[in-house]
């Protein structure tokens, strides 16, 4: 069923190393993985595995030291870091942890800040904005400010702006890490019906196996190698659930670690 | 241990959290060095010796105002940097007061670290202020007019004087520490860089009243400034004053935040990256920078004025002292004065020297002048007058670039009047007689300044023939005396003129008399404004570093602040340009609309002061604005430096 579709993200080989000649730490020690479009991919492992470095690097935050990223047709390992900026903005949409929405700005102000140079018209951008806002329950927000809102509604408000430039692939890092399981279940519902739905590519790290479960495929990782793979194919999100938590226990995650 | 903090381990604290956080201190640091120095050198000054010697008493009492009012800018200075450096580091002290720390020992800690970095301050300001005082007192003498050999003498007593000012002055910032340690709570302590109002609805009656009110009351302001010639001169001043102060006031805390907000609102939500990072930040701090703006742009008004006024003075002293002693010296022989043999001897001894001169006389008849017509008669200007009727071809002669007036008509000219009579719409006429016979004479024109040098009274001016038609009419047997003389000396090599001077007033000094000397005026003059500009130059520089330097100290803080702002539009992907587009919009309102109204205020201001020049002062004024604005927009650069070093730092 997979190869039917378009390959969105390809990455061979990729390196990262931080440090200084003798100090050298190797994060991310030779990592291939392709994500096909209107997958919703889940990023796991333990604390220092390499997860936050990984999405960074993907999503032409950080660089390689080593390795090619394809995102599309576009090789942005050999971009310039003026293309990337203006790629990251046309073509990539970011979810944070804490938000990082702008405290000065308004909730519409805000998700329709990514299109602000762009070549998007006003309109085209109003009914975007109209469409996105509706999916996310949070149209009649769009006059509040931060500061007005609970966590669970400026999640949405920075998942909202993500989604304003249509991106080719959205990377959240740890969404729900600093929300209540209530809020955190509610965005990962819509995360994964606009996935489905509208066909967005998603990719996101998580140290959560409830989180990892709305994904339509799982991927470990274990210092710095991918350690493993999970699909989740026609199983339930319950039955997934499970065999995430087994992979985990297997992985020493941050649940077993608990225990 | 648990028994608190020993002295030795609070020092080695210090010592530490020094070294560790360099970069704050820098700021406050370079803020003390700049008030040390800035003081040193001016209370180097003011007992410097030769100034002391060549100032006499007006120049004493202005270097002692001038010292007063520095302290306070210095103080008030140092004070607010104090604040904001206290602010920066309100985390810092939240979390010495979480590890267990008590209050007590907290400020023990800053004030330790305080007295370091005053006295720090002190030592390097004055070694800085004992390297550059020279270089000040030379440009004093310079624009005073002396060009001898300076020494700059080492100064105990300006030494102490700083040490004692900066005492009083860590007293003041320890204070402010204390205050600041025990007032805040550890949990405002931790939130204080989050602070921050936000914006609300302005509620529109309200706020358009406001607004309205605020312009009305600036506009007011200007036009008062324009018509104070009256005899409520000194409350209008105030009232000029006062309602520019409120206007300015209503401007920036209602006017421009309700225009701020209407133009928010019209975006409907679409308001792009450079109104993000222009437009909103400044809404959301509308309220604390309301009372800054304000004061800054009220400091620059005043600063402006000051120095444009004062550059002005000195610009012009050569002309206006030309323009009230037209010629070099002149004796007469009115009221049977004997002028014609004081001339005589003073050429013979001008003879001797060797001093080349012109010599002409002038012929003037006395009439007593009036004024009648309803524009012509004001409260200020006595009604009568002593008319000196002169013949302007005669003028011409005497070497005076001069124009003639039409025949039937005259110029008016009176040096001390002109401030007055040059609002008076020409032409009018003036009633002209003597004991016998009355005459109306038209005057077209209030020239600048005298045609003869004063003691003379009112000078009219008509053409050769008008002056024979005069001359005719009015002179009799009886009034023969009305005719008098007047003798125009000029000295034709330049350089000759304070040795014909000395002469000139040895002769008059023996003869018991008092005579103006055009050259004696201009060097008490030229000293008088040269000390004037120095002194309005010195206070015009703190004030400009200082008003530069708080917009500076605030700006850097407020892009710490917004770090995490400039990360997250990095990460959307926005470039280093992008965000400094919005960023400079940002600096252009902050500090360009300072400016602009402060430039406003002051060029009314100017041309309400203008009164006191009978020349032009359009272009020295210019000047003197130009360069505090040139100054001012450096602080404007190294702004925008800072926050673009800020925003490429934050990925």
């Amino acid at each position: 069923m997979m190869d039917q579709h378009k390959t969105v993200l390809h990455a061979q080989n990729i390196r990262k190393s931080y440090g200084t000649r003798g100090n050298v730490q190797q994060v991310l020690k030779g990592i291939d993985l392709r994500v096909m479009e209107g997958e919703f991919v889940g990023i796991m492992g333990a604390s220092g595995a390499g997860k936050t470095t990984l999405l960074n690097v993907l999503a032409t935050i950080d660089r390689t030291t080593e390795g090619s990223i394809l995102i599309g047709d576009a090789d942005i390992s050999k971009m310039k870091d003026r293309e990337l900026s203006a790629f990251r903005r046309d073509k990539l949409g970011f979810i944070f942890q804490d938000y990082n929405l702008l405290d000065t700005l308004t909730v519409k102000e805000n998700i329709l800040l990514p299109v602000s140079l762009g070549k998007m018209k006003k309109r085209v951008a109003e009914d975007q904005f109209k469409t996105i806002a509706d999916i996310l329950g949070i149209k009649e927000l769009a006059d509040k400010y931060p500061h007005e809102i609970s966590g669970g509604q400026k999640q949405r408000t920075s998942a909202a702006r993500a989604l304003i430039n249509k991106p080719s692939m959205v990377f959240a890092d740890e969404p729900t890490g600093a929300l209540d399981s209530k809020s955190a279940s509610s965005l990962l519902g819509t995360l994964e019906d606009v996935n489905k739905e509208r066909g967005v590519t998603i990719m996101m790290v998580t140290h959560d196996p409830v989180a990892s479960s709305y994904c339509s495929r799982v991927v470990f990782l274990k210092d710095g190698n991918i350690y493993s793979e999970l699909y989740r194919g026609d199983k339930t999100r319950q039955a997934f659930f499970q065999e995430i938590l087994k992979v985990q226990g297997v992985l020493g995650g941050d649940s077993v670690d608990a225990l | 241990m648990s028994s608190g903090v020993t002295a030795l381990t609070l020092f080695d604290l210090v010592i530490r959290s020094m070294r560790k956080n360099i970069k704050h201190y820098y700021l406050y640091f370079f803020a003390l060095i700049l008030s040390v120095v800035l003081y040193f050198v001016f209370a180097t000054l003011q007992h410097d010796p030769s100034v002391v010697e060549r100032s006499g008493g007006s120049m004493g009492a202005g270097f002692k105002a001038a010292g007063i009012l520095l302290l306070f800018i210095a103080g008030i200075f140092i004070v607010y940097a104090n604040a904001i450096f206290l602010k920066r580091r309100s985390r810092e002290i939240g979390l010495y007061q979480l590890i267990g720390l008590t209050k007590g020992s907290v400020s023990r800690l800053l004030i330790i670290e305080n007295s370091l970095l005053s006295a720090g301050a002190l030592a390097i300001g004055i070694g800085i202020g004992i390297l550059v005082s020279r270089v000040f007192l030379l440009l004093l003498m310079k624009l005073v007019g002396f060009d001898g050999f300076i020494e700059v003498e080492f100064s105990t007593v300006a030494v102490i004087q700083t040490v004692i000012v900066f005492l009083g002055i860590i007293i003041l910032t320890s204070i402010q520490m204390i205050v600041a340690v025990y007032r805040n709570t550890l949990l405002g302590l931790f939130n204080a860089d989050k602070k921050g109002e936000h914006p609300k609805k302005p509620k529109a009656f309200r706020s358009a009243f406001l607004s309205i009110l605020g312009i009305a009351l600036i506009a007011f302001g200007y036009w008062l400034s324009g018509h104070m010639m009256n005899a409520l001169l000194f409350i209008n001043m105030i009232v000029v004053l006062a309602t520019t102060i409120l206007g300015t006031y209503l401007l920036f805390r209602v006017a421009i935040s309700w225009l701020l907000y209407q133009i928010r609102k019209r975006k409907q939500g679409h308001l792009g990256l450079y109104n993000s990072l222009s437009l909103a930040p400044l809404m959301h701090r509308m309220k604390g920078n309301a009372n800054s703006l304000t004061i800054i742009t009220v400091l620059s008004a005043m600063t402006l004025t000051m120095l444009a006024g004062m550059y002005s003075l000195y610009y012009s002293t050569d002309k206006e002292t030309r323009l009230i002693l037209p010629f070099d010296f002149m004796l007469h022989d009115f009221r049977n004065e004997d002028g014609e043999a004081t001339l005589e001897r003073f050429v013979g001894e001008l003879d001797n020297q060797n001093i080349s001169y012109t010599y002409t006389p002038i012929e003037v008849l006395r009439l007593d002048g009036r004024f009648f017509e309803e524009g012509t008669l004001t409260k200020l200007i006595p009604e009568t007058f002593p008319a000196n009727i002169v013949n302007g071809e005669q003028l011409q002669r005497a070497g005076m670039d001069f124009e003639v007036p039409d025949s039937g008509t005259a110029y008016y000219y009176d040096a001390t009047l002109y401030w007055q009579m040059k609002t008076v719409a020409v032409p009018f006429n003036v009633k002209m007689s003597d004991a016998n016979t009355e005459l109306n004479m038209r005057i077209t024109k209030v020239g600048e300044g005298n045609v003869l040098n004063p003691l003379l009274g009112t000078q009219i001016v008509v053409n050769g023939e008008f002056y024979k038609e005069l001359k005719a009419q009015f002179l009799n047997d009886e009034s023969s005396s009305r005719i008098a003389n007047a003798y125009a000396i000029n000295v034709q090599d330049r350089d000759q003129l304070a040795e014909a001077t000395a002469i000139f007033k040895r002769i008059n000094k023996e003869n018991n008399k008092f005579g103006y000397a055009y050259y004696s005026q201009y060097v008490s003059a030229m000293e008088d404004s040269g000390l004037l500009i120095f002194i309005s130059g010195f206070l015009g520089l703190v004030f400009l570093i200082s008003t530069g330097s708080i917009l500076y100290f605030k700006q850097m803080t407020e892009a710490e602040q917004e770090r995490s702002t400039y990360a997250t539009l990095r990460q959307l992907g926005f470039t280093v340009q992008d965000i400094m587009r919005g960023i400079v919009r940002k600096q252009v309102f902050v500090f360009g609309l300072p400016l602009l109204i402060g430039l406003l205020h002051s060029i009314f201001a100017i041309k309400a002061a203008s009164f006191l020049f009978m020349s032009d002062i359009t272009l020295p004024a210019s000047i003197a604005m130009g360069i505090y604005a040139l100054i001012y927009l450096v602080f404007a650069f190294l702004t925008v430096g800072y926050y673009r070093k800020t925003v490429k730092a934050a990925l």
